[in-house]
């Protein structure tokens, strides 16, 4: 039995689904990053530590056990909770996680003089935040940003497997139903790959908007 | 702490089992991705204008796709050509196929790192092609690609995890059986998270150890 068109709007249904996830849990990753890598530079021993042991086992446990592990264990407290109230929390942690290292990585890039530069033309520390690291951390995190976007996208679909409804379990469904193995996967890998591919162009053009005169996002 | 006991020797055997599984699919994937990585690379590097555009497809194709899409494709998609292989089988190939790409990509941008005064140099000395590239290419190449590798074997590793889908009793799926059996909540998921953490751990330090010791003094 053959996939029918309106198994393909189904899944063009789903795909949105998947976008939504990512989406969602890319916004509240990035803000949950935003809160952590300060951490990461902060003057306290215990704060650093917290900083790399939450990505130490964040980065370093599959994102399929966290999820199960998520689901399983709110489920015990609270009883029966959304898949996708579950999905994009754990999508949150993890990309925060990812996000996080990718700001810290890019205040590290700036170039040590510039600090001493701001000292010395008597910035205080607020503007010194707002006009010197803000946007140089901004430009040099960017393309490592979009890189754990697309990341994002691809591992919502590991919520396929705690039975969130998004492009994979509609193109498995889809598969055990009609058994069209290769159709059905070709327009879900061609749905992903449009999302992913969207994503990265959109980045790219957001890049050469930020990128001031003269700024080749290298070391100095 | 006593249910924890009981709990662990009625299970442990189970546990090990299981986590064996994890790391015999992680290793072996992992050698066979690095030569899939390596053809594929070669290919590109060294087969035309047709074999390079034809390799970036198939990378840029796979980067952009969960690797969820490819076990499927296996898993579900060899019975249908008459080829009944163990899931394990499927799925390990399928992480071979992505990881493959991915280390293809590694190769790459190691390469690109290498100096161009280097292969100018190798020539100027009179080593023929296949010298220069196993005497000053090869060696600065690998060098290069040691951190990436070490972080694609993480990647790998935790992407063992979902071989559960498509029935593998591997860790994951042994935890989550095991949450289910016994009504624990969480423990059995954590242990497993042990399980991977050390290992990953394992491979970090692995990885810097190694990085050190072939650096340039």
């Amino acid at each position: 039995m053959a996939m029918t068109p309106s198994d393909v709007w189904v899944m063009a249904e789903a795909a949105r689904i998947s976008l939504a996830l990512a989406l969602a849990a890319i916004a509240f990753g990035t803000l949950l990053a935003l809160l952590l890598t300060p951490l990461a530079f902060a003057p306290f021993a215990l704060a650093r530590f917290g900083y790399w042991l939450y990505v130490f086992l964040v980065r370093g446990t599959p994102v399929l056990l966290l999820a199960l592990l998520l689901f399983y264990a709110l489920a015990a407290v609270w009883g029966r909770i959304s898949p996708y109230a579950a999905g994009v929390v754990v999508l949150t942690i993890y990309l925060a996680a990812l996000f996080a290292e990718v700001f810290r990585g890019g205040v590290l890039a700036i170039p040590r003089p510039l600090w001493d530069c701001c000292k010395s033309l008597g910035l205080s520390r607020r503007s010194i935040f707002w006009r010197v690291t803000t946007p140089l951390v901004a430009r040099y995190a960017l393309p490592p940003y979009l890189n754990v976007c697309v990341m994002a996208v691809k591992a919502s679909s590991v919520l396929s497997i705690i039975s969130v409804w998004e492009l994979t379990l509609a193109a498995r469904e889809i598969i055990e139903r009609t058994l069209d193995v290769y159709r059905v996967l070709a327009v879900a890998a061609i749905f992903y790959f449009i999302m992913c591919f969207a994503i990265d162009r959109l980045g790219r053009r957001l890049e050469s908007r930020l990128a001031a005169k003269g700024f080749a996002g290298e070391r100095l | 702490m006593g249910q924890y006991r009981a709990w662990l020797d009625a299970y442990a055997q189970a546990y090990l089992a299981a986590a064996g599984w994890t790391l015999a699919i992680a290793v072996l994937a992992f050698l066979s991705s690095l030569l899939w990585g390596a053809l594929l690379f070669f290919l590109r590097l060294s087969a035309g204008v047709w074999a390079e555009r034809l390799v970036d497809v198939y990378v840029q194709l796979l980067r952009n796709t969960p690797v969820l899409l490819p076990i499927y494709l296996i898993y579900f998609g060899f019975p249908l050509i008459g080829l009944l292989w163990p899931a394990a089988i499927c799925g390990g190939m399928a992480l071979v196929l992505q990881n493959g790409a991915y280390i293809c990509e590694i190769f790459r941008g190691a390469y690109k790192a290498i100096d161009r005064v280097q292969h100018d140099a190798a020539k100027s000395l009179g080593l023929m092609p296949w010298m220069a590239f196993r005497k000053v290419t090869l060696p600065q190449l690998l060098v290069h690609s040691i951190p990436a590798l070490g972080n694609q074997a993480v990647l790998l590793l935790k992407d063992t995890s979902l071989l559960s889908a498509i029935t593998v009793v591997e860790l994951t799926m042994q935890a989550k059986v095991l949450t289910e059996r016994t009504g624990a909540a969480y423990a059995p998921f954590l242990l497993a998270a042990a399980f991977y953490l050390s290992l990953v751990a394992l491979i970090e330090f692995g990885t810097r150890l190694a990085h050190r010791s072939v650096q340039w003094r």
